[in-house]
């Protein structure tokens, strides 16, 4: 029956994509969900719970939670699961002693049955600053070449200076629509 | 009759499962040559926008079935820096489907660097190779007898394994079928030395 359902709402307009923003605390998550949204930076405060925004791009409508990622309220990440479409998982490039944590994070995440047909796009975040980690870098130290059965994408990206979210977006917008 | 029936449950609900890594430099094709692979080979399959594949950077998967047989693909960026993650993927391979762009004749020697280098990986040895010569619709391309020659001098590398070298234009789909069945035909004969491992049909 849901199944019946979820045929016919896709038949008529565009049903909402769910996107979860996953990272360590410090990351730059909330900038970026804010910078998707409006297309500004804001001033942003650490996150403690979650914020939640409708975005659109190219007619798609993107239900995107940005959840706090602080090491105390990371537990609380998986009740927000289920129907996930599409993960954006945020790195500091510049954070190179906590990028071992983040791994984990991200492993232990994506053990996760509820995950298991979401996309993966990683972004190596704070590329405007020198010095920061290189793609190989990030992909090596996440180790990502680990994934076998898992589409993923990594894109630099600075939410500051707008750098790599648009073509992040066309990216994801493309494949969450082919992965229907 | 223990052996009968569980070897009748593997025939009817179990499938040989096979890895083929898709490599070659960016803008080659590969995740063009994916995406007509899985559109030849599975019925229900709607493509993607082949004119929308942008340039990966990171992995792009996908499977078909022949027969008792299940290949997953693993298509890999190939800008030079992600060029460092590709042997990660080696040890687990039953085949390899390098992609040339013979249409960008400056970048052939960047091409054979990246392919010689990949050669020379050990976990590799023996696995059967399909050389793409890609692009072929293209004006200017070069012939697949010129690259044939441009990349054979890497015979000692090749050592034992099983190799070969077909034209296609993947963007049209055309010699995707010919070399998906070559392929096919390399990992069944090399399957003593890389055995498949056994799925369960979900």
């Amino acid at each position: 029956m849901g199944g019946l359902l979820s045929y016919f709402s896709g038949l008529f307009g565009s049903k909402e994509r769910r996107i979860l923003i996953l990272g360590l605390d410090g990351a730059g998550k909330t900038t970026i969900l804010y910078r998707l949204q409006v297309g500004e930076v804001v001033t942003t405060i650490p996150t403690i719970g979650f914020n939640v925004e409708t975005v659109t791009y190219k007619n798609l409508k993107f239900q995107v939670w940005d959840l706090g990622g602080q090491t105390s309220i990371r537990p609380y990440w998986r009740c927000y699961y289920s129907n996930t479409d599409a993960i954006i998982y945020v790195v500091d490039s510049m954070d190179r002693d906590r990028i071992g944590i983040s791994k984990q994070e991200l492993v232990s995440m994506l053990e996760e049955d509820e995950l298991k047909k979401a996309v993966l796009v990683v972004f190596a975040n704070k590329q405007d600053i020198e010095g920061a980690m290189t793609v190989s870098e990030v992909a090596n130290a996440l180790g990502l070449s680990a994934l076998k059965n898992r589409k993923y994408q990594i894109f630099k990206t600075s939410a500051i200076k707008g750098l790599g979210l648009d073509e992040a977006m066309e990216w994801l917008s493309d494949t969450v629509q082919q992965q229907k | 009759m223990y052996t009968l029936l569980s070897g009748l449950w593997k025939y009817l609900f179990q499938k040989e499962q096979y890895f083929v890594l898709i490599l070659g430099l960016d803008n080659a094709g590969k995740t063009t040559y994916l995406e007509q692979t899985k559109t030849k080979f599975n019925k229900n399959y709607k493509g993607m926008n082949i004119s929308k594949i942008t340039s990966t950077v990171g992995l792009n998967i996908g499977k078909i079935d022949i027969g008792n047989m299940r290949l997953n693909f693993w298509d890999l960026g190939g800008q030079e820096e992600l060029q460092s993650l590709w042997d990660k993927y080696y040890a687990e391979s039953h085949a390899v489907i390098y992609i040339v762009d013979t249409s960008d004749k400056e970048r052939l020697d960047e091409s054979k660097i990246a392919f010689d280098r990949m050669l020379k990986n050990d976990s590799l040895n023996g696995v059967p190779l399909l050389l793409v010569g890609n692009k072929q619709d293209l004006d200017g391309c070069i012939t697949i007898g010129t690259m044939k020659e441009l990349f054979t001098p890497v015979k000692d590398l090749l050592g034992s394994r099983d190799s070969h070298i077909l034209g296609a234009s993947a963007l049209k789909g055309d010699g995707v079928m010919e070399g998906i069945e070559w392929i096919v035909e390399g990992i069944k004969r090399n399957s003593m030395d890389r055995p498949p491992t056994q799925k369960d049909i979900t």
